[in-house]
């Protein structure tokens, strides 16, 4: 056996830095870990001197990161049974659809009353809450991501781990969740950003006469919106840029230079490598190596020491193991299970719907009609804002898109300012509106706008940056007119991501209403009339037959309009403007 | 070394695939193939004839659908562990090492410790991969990484080595190396490795390699003949024995591609090769710079750069024009075929229109355009084919029917819309006016 040497030991610069992370990490941990045992009170104080805001902006970073821990799990779960069972696919992937489409904002109310009663002396159901309700913003498109890797595994490789002889939590741990790494990073990036959008209102909000609030970011500013206080705003806004940048620097840069390690196609896309500088530092770290050397010491001890362990276990091992296999090798036992399974589900399914008949029968058809007229007020909402999206953002993408040095140069920055929390902005948005006379009524096209714009742009950026070179030179070399290019070349090449951006656009100003038509600042609520503000507003008075129509029609609407205008959309798009021929 | 008792067996095997648009494509039916101990069996066919699909039948990576394999006289129940399998496209996780990479199957079998640092050692060393054990496969050329693909299946001594098309992704000058290393590793007692089962597109990979060589047929994948080959080893390329082996594989393939047209019967259809217009007056161009106009398939195929498998496609496609004959596995010019090279565009065109709407697949699609006015929706075509050939992606058939006739201004192909039409039929204008 080769010894292993330990480096040497004197500490550098970069083993400070990683102790001091460390503690911090600890610290942080142990904060929240008391927030969240912490007895429950009504309308918590929040501080709003400076001193008081990192630990706010530590408390909001630890929910975020709690979720998307969940996320993570919840998709390689969700994501290896939809892959491997025909049956679960055809039930998840819809279902992982409509999940995606839908408000989840509408569930808060009944998320935090559920838990609430499970918790109630203690601050723990309000964080669950709190959590979940930030998980249902993260975790479908990393789900997605993970079941499409494992869809798009070449068979080769599936075979060779197989004739290998691994055991399926082998395949998983070193071929399956390796070769999805780089979507799962990706999709995680944009995931923390689409977490944050809430954040206000997970933190703070009004159900009836109950007022719930958990100390954190969100509740910071929240609070000082209602007091009208600038100064604290100010910082609040300045908090969370610098907790994006943060993140994005120390967690997720290094993350995606690392997993550059896991790409299944060699060919790189021609770019330079991305490079992270807190990746460089930590390599430079001896603590980290002299880690490694630990980790593999006490691995050999412990092996060698469970090694008379071994034998019992090996003879223990097919009679325990053989329950489960006979469930599922038997044909029998697999159809019992199975119809187990399908009716568990389907009986949830019925107690669901039915539950929600028996709130929507309190309706009359008055709250109907008002609602229908609502919805078609956001909805004229929101298509106005998918359009005034598109006017800025398709130009731009395009113009960013071109050039490699100026793609470059600007992706971080949209990085960032697309993870700010458009709500946030809110208020002083509408407060700046009013100033011109510009109402709610239209001010919430421009809420919206903020809600949904970056993902047209982020989608046309990366369609125009992905034209093949060829075809850009064939424009240059016929001489094209700058507006033929355009029309010919760059306007085909997005459509249909473009189409795609609009989806989620769209989705996004949907999810968006539901806070910029009701907006409460320094004191003063502003409404107008519209699905979204007919849903805080029940939440507000607690009235759920009216919040679960509201949230129903929404959903309805979403998904229909997906399901009939945008998929035959993205169908066309892609059949009359993709490249694959 | 001779074949000792049979090792591996697939008795009366079916295998049956459903493809994304839900057609029921039949990879293997009724194969019966055994394969003995110290042997090599080269498994040769057209693409689309199942063979690769026995080789995962034979590792326990699938299971028939009907019919059996048997491992020494015992069903197979899961992965052959005495088997390793090599792939063409090499398989390899980017992730590890080389040396993690060759150790992938070890684990499963026990050898743990210093006895798998040794094992992998001893493979690296047997493929020549000596001082690359710390690289990442990306750092690798293909035949490298190739090498590494059959390390990690020596490493785990086994008694049967699976190769599906081991050489298909490396250039000709590699594949020859690596080839007759390939001989010597199952030559050498030291590997343990005694059986070879190997999956080939090449003719002269087959004769170099293996001791018997069945002949597949597709559609569905079955076998055709078996050829045994008793040639000493290690076999000259050059030698005369070793060119008459190859031309008599030669002449059971090109039975097989190239089957004599049965007797005129003039309702049955016959699907049209799915090869491209330029393709088949690029064969023409070639046959005319030949003296007599004619050459053998495989000739053929070597001096276009084309495997033999698209290469008889393209005859059978020429042929069913009327443009070559094919006495044997000669590929001779006809005399229209001259005409037709000679022709200008247009009058080349109006041959074609007339030859095609000659052609049973092409006549009933005119029929169906006529019975709809000139016009018929892509579906209707689609399920059509699907109905009619089984076996043939219905979508690639109807890609090149539409070629072909918009080739010979016979039809129009609207995609936007998805339909077809007639071009230059009377009936669609006389429908318009009434």
């Amino acid at each position: 056996m080769k010894p292993l040497r330990l480096p040497a030991a004197r500490p550098g610069l970069a083993d400070i830095a990683i102790l001091c992370l460390l503690g911090g990490v600890i610290a942080t941990v142990v904060a929240f870990a008391r927030e969240f045992q912490a007895p429950f009170a009504q309308a918590v104080q929040i501080d709003l001197r400076p001193s008081a805001l990192p630990r706010y902006t530590l408390y909001s970073l630890s929910r975020g990161v709690a979720a998307l821990v969940i996320s993570y799990l919840f998709a390689l779960g969700f994501g290896w049974v939809a892959a491997k069972s025909r049956a679960a696919e055809r039930l998840l992937l819809p279902l992982l659809d409509i999940l995606q489409s839908i408000p989840v904002l509408g569930f808060l109310p009944g998320l935090v009353l559920g838990l609430m009663s499970l918790f109630p002396a203690r601050n723990m159901g309000l964080e669950l809450a709190a959590i979940l309700m930030i998980f249902t913003a993260q975790a479908w498109n990393l789900a997605l991501s993970f079941y499409s890797s494992l869809k798009a595994l070449p068979q080769p490789l599936r075979d060779a781990c197989k004739v290998a002889g691994w055991p399926p939590g082998r395949t998983f741990r070193q071929l399956e969740v390796p070769a999805a790494a780089q979507g799962l990073v990706w999709n995680g990036m944009l995931s923390m950003a689409g977490g944050w959008f809430f954040l206000m209102v997970n933190e703070a909000f009004r159900l009836g006469d109950h007022d719930y609030r958990l100390p954190g970011i969100g509740s910071f500013m929240s609070v000082a919106l209602d007091q009208g206080n600038g100064r604290a705003m100010a910082l609040a806004i300045a908090a969370m840029v610098i907790m994006i940048v943060c993140v994005d620097q120390l967690l997720w840069r290094p993350l995606v230079v690392w997993v550059e390690k896991f790409r299944l196609d060699e060919s790189s896309d021609g770019g330079p490598a991305p490079s992270s500088w807190v990746l460089d530092f930590l390599r430079r770290a001896r603590l980290l190596r002299r880690a490694a050397v630990l980790q593999r010491r006490a691995y050999r001890q412990a092996r060698r020491a469970a090694r008379p362990l071994e034998r019992p276990f090996r003879a223990v091992g097919p009679v325990i193991l053989r329950a489960p296999r006979f469930a599922f090798g038997h044909r029998i036992a697999r159809v019992l299970v199975s119809g187990l399974a399908i009716l568990a589900v389907a009986a949830a399914a019925v107690w669901g719907a039915w539950r929600l008949w028996q709130l929507l029968a309190q309706l009359g058809w008055a709250d109907w009609g008002q609602l229908a007229s609502a919805a078609a007020l956001t909805f004229v909402r929101v298509m106005g804002a998918v359009i005034l999206s598109t006017a800025w953002a398709l130009p731009a993408g395009v113009v960013i898109g071109r050039s490699p040095r100026i793609a470059r140069a600007l992706q971080p920055v949209i990085q960032v300012v697309a993870s700010f929390p458009a709500p946030m902005l809110f208020p002083l948005v509408i407060i700046l509106f009013e100033r011109f006379g510009i109402g709610l009524g239209l001010g919430a096209v421009a809420l919206m706008v903020l809600a949904g714009q970056w993902y047209i742009l982020f989608n046309v950026i990366s369609a125009v940056a992905a034209i093949p070179q060829q075809l850009k030179d064939a424009t240059t070399a016929f001489r094209l007119p700058r507006w033929e290019r355009w029309r010919v070349l760059y306007l085909p090449a997005a459509a249909p991501a473009l189409v795609m951006g609009w989806v989620t656009a769209a989705g996004g100003a949907w999810n968006g209403s539901i806070v910029a038509e009701y907006i409460q600042a320094g004191g003063v609520l502003r409404t107008t009339r519209g699905l979204g503000s007919l849903i805080s507003d029940a939440t507000a008075h607690a009235n759920f037959p009216l919040l679960a129509g509201g949230i129903a029609l929404m959903s309805l609407v979403v998904v229909g309009w997906n399901r009939i205008v945008w998929r035959s959309l993205m169908e066309w798009a892609r059949t009359r403007f993709g490249y694959a021929q | 070394m001779t074949p000792g008792p049979v090792l591996l067996e697939a008795q009366h095997v079916t295998q049956r695939f459903r493809l994304p648009n839900g057609q029921n494509l039949e990879a293997l039916r009724d194969v019966s193939l055994g394969v003995c101990e110290n042997e090599v069996v080269a498994l040769v066919g057209p693409s689309g004839c199942g063979k690769s699909t026995l080789l995962r039948l034979f590792a326990g990576l699938a299971r028939p659908v009907d019919g059996k394999v048997l491992y020494r006289g015992r069903p197979l129940d899961g992965v052959l562990g005495a088997a390793a399998m090599v792939f063409q496209s090499f398989a390899l996780l980017p992730w590890l090492t080389v040396a993690e990479n060759v150790a992938m199957g070890l684990e499963a079998r026990g050898v743990d410790g210093a006895a798998r640092r040794d094992a992998v050692a001893r493979a690296v060393n047997l493929v020549g991969l000596d001082g690359f054990e710390q690289a990442y496969p990306k750092e690798l050329s293909g035949g490298m990484k190739q090498r590494v693909g059959f390390a990690r299946a020596l490493a785990v001594a086994p008694e049967i080595l699976l190769m599906d098309e081991p050489f298909g992704a490396l250039d000709p000058l590699t594949a020859e190396n690596l080839r007759s290393q390939v001989v010597d590793l199952w030559r050498d007692p030291a590997t343990g490795v005694n059986t070879l089962v190997i999956v080939t597109h090449s003719v002269e990979e087959a004769v170099f390699l293996a001791g018997r060589i069945v002949v597949f047929g597709s559609n569905p994948g079955h076998v055709r003949e078996e050829m045994s080959n008793p040639l000493p080893y290690p076999r000259q390329e050059r030698s005369p024995e070793f060119e008459e082996m190859v031309d008599r594989l030669h002449a059971i393939l090109t039975a097989t591609l190239l089957p004599e047209p049965a007797p005129a019967t003039p309702q049955r259809l016959v699907p049209f090769p799915r090869v491209h217009v330029s393709e088949v007056t690029g064969l023409l161009d070639h046959l005319l710079t030949r003296p007599d106009g004619k050459g053998p398939v495989f000739e053929l195929a070597e001096d276009l750069g084309v495997d033999y498998d698209r290469m008889s496609a393209v005859v059978r496609a020429a042929e069913q024009l009327g443009w070559v004959t094919t006495p044997g596995e000669i590929v001779q010019l006809t005399v229209t075929g001259r005409e037709v090279m000679a022709m200008d565009d247009a009058a080349r065109k109006d041959v074609t229109r007339a030859r095609l709407a000659k052609q049973p697949l092409f006549a009933r699609l005119v029929a169906m355009l006529k019975e709809g006015d000139g016009t018929v929706e892509d579906e209707e075509v689609l399920a059509d084919l699907t109905i009619y050939f089984p076996f043939i992606p219905a979508e690639s058939l109807f890609a090149t029917l539409v070629e072909w006739g918009r080739y010979a201004e016979l039809l129009d192909h609207d995609a936007d819309g998805g339909r077809l039409t007639l071009l230059g039929w009377e009936g669609a204008a006389e429908a318009r006016v009434e």
